[in-house]
């Protein structure tokens, strides 16, 4: 049985609820105070996470933390399909660089929204102006990819983990006082991965209704 | 030159490919902040990026297709009006007729969408646009000021071959057409235009596309070394107070637009179709599903028919005619004298048999004509994906109406033909089952069928507030023998209602201002809480709970049975 350390405002731990929603996994959830708690900082949550930080997963006995690593574990472990984080080894590069840029939205995008909502001491100017460098280098890289027929950040034609993992600080960026006006086809893709079947929602991230049929 | 807030020109504010079904773009113009969305009808909306119940961003909502639903409290408005058409805090009633968003100028040309700030002055297409089937390029934001973007784009140019500086902040650079659409004070975005396709378009889009983002750099380093520019303060104009108050009267019945019979045609055996339409091919009033128009006729007469059109689609008003009304020279002017190119005076649209979107069930039960209002209500529902049933019953198959129309929805629709009136009853019957908690069942028809599944309704458990339909007059012969006297409570005042004078009469008599609308008891406007005294009901607006209640009543056709009556008026 898969337990999730979650925190519900948490865009990290958010990712692991939407992909596990996406895959239809069961779960529990043990809550952990991040804020203002600060549990994760804690004696008990220092054990299983010495890094201190949500989420941690635990499958039966195994001990996951990092929701990069999670992601890319549940994936390889229940998606059947094979698709949300595909063998090719050139693809896995491919996945394994979004999560990367995911870490970078987090440490500007999430850090100007812990700042400004939860007391967090990041210095605010320079996390939004490092969100907006990486905003326009994913809105382009979005934009061709639609001129040349790819929906998703990597070149498979289906979302993949690297989606999942951007999505939840690039949509909560507001809340950091970061506007996605000057990305529209960043806020295109948003509407894409809010179409997934099996998405879920989290305070602050709004569904998306359905595409056109004809 | 500094920009202006109420600056006339047009400038582009989003390219075409920008624009997907079911997306709301955000864009900026002037300082304004605006919701971009394009219909699937294909008409682009630039509205302010604002609901007017709470403030919240349009472009967080979500794009359903033929209306806009705000995130915040699911408030839906129409494409092209961006009038308000569905209130879910109240879904049994009809938002008034005149709430409506703020809207901007609109035109798609080039591969690029255009707007402006104010309607000052009229789209015109930029020098040199004829003859080139132009190209966009990836548009470009840059936080520095509009004007500083314009010198940057200039300097692009070889010093043997200037720059040229066209008005409204463009640019022309060797065979490039440079926008400058001013976001703000100190923000702008980049908009290219090539005269033609290029061979190589995506190695010819990067070209650009990294030419100006080095453009880009180099203007944001200036600008940073610069102090920043106020943002333009745009002045948020208040709701006007035709929007925020209630209309002295309702609905006059001399209010009329002017409509062209855009085309006439035989919609089934016995029915035919009117798409009536602006004469300048302006879109026509907010609707919502269920409402009807008054149609005045050439021969004097004033006539109701329920509008068949979906959501957002304000291009044309289209109405189904019952061939051989036996109403004297009532539909039969319509159908015999009125042609193709005709005008006709028309009211604004009135609902007085509003669709809830929050049912779990939704029944549609229409017999002949009664269609109408019923296939708008089914296409509202299939564009929100909620479920829902339509069950038409006509003569034969010749006499079913609309069979287009109904052919394209997604939810259950069943067409019964030639059944006699017992089958009806049954299938009816069949049809709606037992009561369950959140069902609706909306019934049109011949005053027989109305009759008939309202009773159908009451002995399968359905209370009175899940049954909906719609009476456009009052056949009942009024009475208004009794004499007896009205105290209204708010205007501290009594007064005596004679025999033969309504209520509503003796309040206007007295100089108070109150709304009404059909004065026959059918369309709900003068609406009125009862606080003593026994009501004798007279209309057909209310249902039987309602009069039952004794705490509502029409002051038009209503009366006492008591010797007096206490007003919330």
């Amino acid at each position: 049985m898969i337990t999730l350390y979650d925190f519900e405002l948490s865009g990290n731990c958010y990712k692991l609820r939407l992909l596990m929603s996406i895959l239809n996994l069961p779960y529990d959830i043990v809550p952990v105070d991040f804020f203002p708690g600060r549990q994760h900082k804690a004696d008990w949550f220092l054990r299983l996470n010495p890094f201190g930080q949500l989420p941690v997963l635990k499958d039966d006995d195994l001990v996951l933390s990092d929701s990069g690593a999670i992601l890319a574990y549940l994936a390889k472990k229940y998606d059947t399909s094979g698709l949300w984080f595909p063998d090719d080894p050139a693809i896995t590069a491919e996945v394994l660089r979004w999560h990367a840029v995911a870490d970078d939205i987090t440490s500007t995008s999430s850090a100007a929204r812990l700042a400004l909502g939860y007391d967090y001491n990041f210095n605010i100017e320079k996390s939004q102006r490092g969100a907006h460098r990486i905003f326009r280098l994913m809105d382009e890289h979005l934009w061709f990819g639609e001129k040349a027929g790819r929906d998703w950040l990597c070149s498979p034609a289906h979302p993949t983990t690297a989606d999942i993992a951007c999505f939840p600080y690039v949509m909560l960026s507001e809340e950091g006082g970061i506007s996605r006006q000057d990305y529209p086809a960043l806020r295109r893709w948003t509407d894409r991965v809010r179409r997934i079947p099996g998405f879920t929602v989290m305070s602050g991230i709004f569904p998306a209704g359905p595409a056109k049929v004809d | 030159m500094p920009l202006s807030l109420s600056d006339p020109n047009w400038y582009p504010i989003a390219s075409s490919e920008d624009l997907p079904f079911r997306h709301v773009y955000q864009g900026q113009l002037l300082g304004r902040e605006l919701a971009v969305w394009r219909a699937d009808d294909g008409n682009v909306n630039v509205w302010e990026n604002r609901c007017l119940h709470r403030g919240v961003r349009l472009s967080i909502g979500i794009n359903e297709g033929q209306e806009l639903k705000c995130q915040y409290h699911g408030w839906r408005y129409a494409n092209q009006s961006a009038g308000c058409t569905y209130i879910p805090a109240h879904p049994a009633d009809a938002p008034a007729r005149r709430i409506e968003n703020r809207k901007y100028p609109i035109r798609e040309a080039f591969g690029l969408i255009w707007s402006a700030a104010n309607d000052d002055q009229a789209y015109a297409p930029f020098p040199g646009s004829d003859g080139h089937d132009w190209f966009a390029l990836r548009p470009m934001p840059v936080n520095a000021t509009p004007e500083d973007v314009v010198a940057g784009l200039a300097r692009l140019a070889p010093d043997d071959e200037p720059a040229d500086l066209l008005p409204a902040l463009v640019v022309r650079v060797g065979g490039v057409t440079w926008f400058v659409q001013p976001v703000d004070a100190g923000r702008a975005v980049i908009r290219g235009l090539l005269p033609e396709k290029p061979a190589d378009e995506l190695a010819t889009l990067r070209h650009y596309n990294e030419l100006l983002t080095k453009l880009r750099d180099r203007l944001e380093r200036a600008a940073a070394r610069k102090p920043a520019p106020e943002p333009l303060q745009p002045v948020f104009e208040k709701v006007s107070a035709d929007l925020s108050t209630m209309p002295d009267i309702a609905v006059p019945r001399g209010n009329t637009l002017t409509v062209v019979v855009k085309r006439k045609w035989q919609s089934a055996d016995g029915v035919i179709g009117f798409e009536l339409a602006d004469r300048d091919g302006k879109h026509l009033p907010t609707f919502q599903p269920g409402a009807h128009i008054d149609v005045h006729l050439p021969n004097g007469l004033v006539r109701q028919y329920s509008l068949t059109n979906g959501p957002g689609d304000l291009s044309r008003y289209v109405i189904g005619v019952k061939a051989e009304s036996a109403s004297k020279g009532g539909s039969k002017v319509l159908v015999e004298t009125v042609r193709e190119g005709d005008l006709l005076q028309i009211s604004e649209p009135r609902n007085n048999f509003p669709l809830r979107r929050d049912a779990t069930r939704t029944v549609l039960i229409a017999g002949g004509i009664g269609i109408t209002p019923l296939l708008s209500m089914a296409r509202f529902l299939d564009k929100s994906s909620l479920p829902y049933e339509l069950h038409y019953f006509t003569r034969n198959d010749e006499s079913a109406a609309f069979s287009s129309e109904l052919g394209v929805l997604h939810g259950h629709v069943e067409r019964h033909a030639g059944l006699a009136r017992d089958a009806i009853r049954a299938k009816v019957a069949a049809v709606m089952g037992p009561y369950q908690f959140a069902n609706h069942v909306y019934i049109c028809g011949p005053g027989a069928m109305l009759e008939m599944v309202q009773q159908v309704a009451a002995d399968l458990g359905w209370p009175d507030e899940a049954v909906h339909f719609e009476y456009f007059q009052n056949d009942k012969v009024i009475d208004s023998s009794s004499a007896f006297d009205v105290e209204l409570a708010r205007s501290a005042m009594t007064l005596h209602v004679p025999a033969g004078k309504t209520i509503l009469e003796t309040m206007r008599e007295a100089g108070l201002t109150v709304p009404s609308s059909c004065e026959q008891g059918a369309c709900g406007t003068c609406l009125t809480t009862v606080m003593e005294g026994e009501v004798d009901h007279q209309d057909v607006y209310l249902n039987k709970t309602e009069k039952a209640s004794n705490t509502c009543m029409m002051t038009c056709v209503s009366r006492a049975k008591s010797d007096r009556l206490v007003l919330d008026i």
